[in-house]
């Protein structure tokens, strides 16, 4: 039999690998056409079958649910309007468990769970610097953040991240993007600041998105479609600004050597 | 009363590991599983009513998982919404009749091993070698006894076949 290539499957393959592996498979390496089809259905085989059970790691569950307290407590929470009922379906009397938020905008800050588990997460020990960049107007998100202990990773390749791209990475102490800006590559957090939810990147848009509450972060790290931005333009595709101020998003320091992008990571 | 502080926390107790089961059958990956658990919680400390039957929690809790899991498959992989019934994330049925079946692991697995039988020797043969056993495209290839080009090739049409099978008879 000749040996057979196909880029399609090759590239596929590469999505494969990373679901059979248990890491994080990326859209990118799924085409059109059959392919996501074929994605899911491998997704579900890789969840189905096979010698990695479908258990949650204690740490995950734990974690969680200390996010979860910390909300229930009314710590940092955004206040969500009730569900629109159609008229006449309403049952007049709320349930007697409604939960009213109270919060204000230093809770919000103080209490910021999500940007305190990114820090937990490994960047112990860090402090903010002043502004390093000069050339950039000052608005405090291009402060980066410089770990006493750590360490230089490599976590992806200058050709793997042209213009107006983002890829996602795990380090043993930090989750974030590494994310090239029309040429300039920064690295964020992925942990949103609100409820530290995971941050999905929109090409389309060049902003990081939470799936959570729909607070949208660009390339900077900061909030794009709070109210403050939205008192200068209502923020592309939002029907209303998102309600509360959020922290910018944790900035490690990034450095591009041969060819290879390293960030700044604590000792694990 | 059972409304005291507490009470959330008592739900995502009963929940948190079924509801992680649910999802990762249906993403396979442990860092997209964890993620979309995450959102379901999140989603349910805000809008959840834990004074509500346990029935109709669990109902609650599994309708924002399966929009969870369909958007995800929607906006990541562009897969239009097929034989979900989206909702909006603050819906709860109005009685446990509405209550989607959880899906048990062995269902999925179930389901699985019935695609599996429907296909060729050697698509069937290329999938278990990589999906039961977890054997690298390196290893299924020399189980086969051809190259790795020829292992991924193999695989991608045994997958694409199978999808093919699985649109048809999971109406």
């Amino acid at each position: 039999m000749a040996d057979e290539r196909d880029p399609r499957a090759e590239r596929f393959e590469r999505y494969l690998d990373a679901l059979l592996g248990g890491d994080r498979p990326s859209p990118d390496d799924v085409a059109s056409g059959d392919e996501p089809e074929m994605a899911r259905l491998a997704a579900e085989m890789a969840g189905a079958v096979g010698p990695q059970r479908a258990e949650p790691d204690p740490a995950f569950v734990e974690q969680l649910r200390l996010r979860m307290r910390a909300a229930d407590e009314g710590l940092v929470a955004i206040h969500v309007p009730p569900p629109v009922r159609e008229r006449g379906q309403s049952h007049g009397v709320e349930p007697a468990g409604r939960r009213a938020w109270h919060l204000t905008r230093r809770q919000v800050l103080q209490g910021g769970i999500g940007a305190a588990a990114g820090l937990a997460a490994g960047l112990i020990g860090a402090m903010v610097t002043g502004n390093r960049r000069a050339e950039t107007p000052s608005l405090g998100a291009d402060d980066e953040l410089v770990a006493g202990e750590g360490f230089w990773v490599e976590v992806a390749s200058v050709e793997e991240l042209p213009p107006g791209s983002a890829l996602r990475f795990s380090t043993a102490a930090f989750d974030g993007f590494v994310v090239n800006d029309d040429g300039e590559v920064r690295a964020l957090s992925s942990v949103c600041t609100h409820m530290g939810c995971t941050l999905q990147y929109r090409p389309e848009w060049r902003d990081l998105r939470c799936p959570c509450h729909d607070a949208s972060f660009d390339l900077t790290g900061r909030l794009a479609n709070g109210r403050r931005a939205w008192r200068e333009e209502p923020y592309r595709g939002d029907a209303r600004a998102y309600p509360i101020e959020l922290p910018n998003l944790v900035r490690p320091r990034v450095k591009v050597e041969d060819g290879r992008i390293l960030i700044w990571t604590a000792q694990a | 009363m059972s409304t005291g502080p507490g009470r959330f926390e008592q739900v995502y107790d009963e929940h948190v590991v079924a509801i992680y089961r649910y999802v990762y059958a249906r993403v396979g990956n442990r860092p997209d599983a964890e993620d979309l658990t995450a959102q379901v919680f999140v989603r349910a400390v805000e809008q959840l009513d834990t004074t509500r039957q346990p029935g109709q929690i669990a109902a609650w809790l599994y309708r924002v998982a399966q929009n969870a899991i369909a958007d995800y498959w929607r906006a990541f992989y562009r897969l239009p919404l097929i034989g979900v019934d989206h909702v909006a994330p603050g819906w709860e049925p109005a009685d446990d009749k509405l209550r989607p079946e959880p899906a048990p692991d062995d269902r999925a697995s179930v389901r699985v091993e019935a695609l599996l039988r429907g296909l060729p020797d050697r698509y069937r043969k290329v999938l278990e070698l990589r999906f039961l056993q977890r054997l690298s495209v390196a290893e299924t290839a020399q189980a086969m006894g051809i190259s790795s080009g020829n292992a991924k090739v193999l695989q991608y049409r045994a997958l694409r076949k199978a999808a093919l099978i699985g649109d048809g008879t999971d109406g």
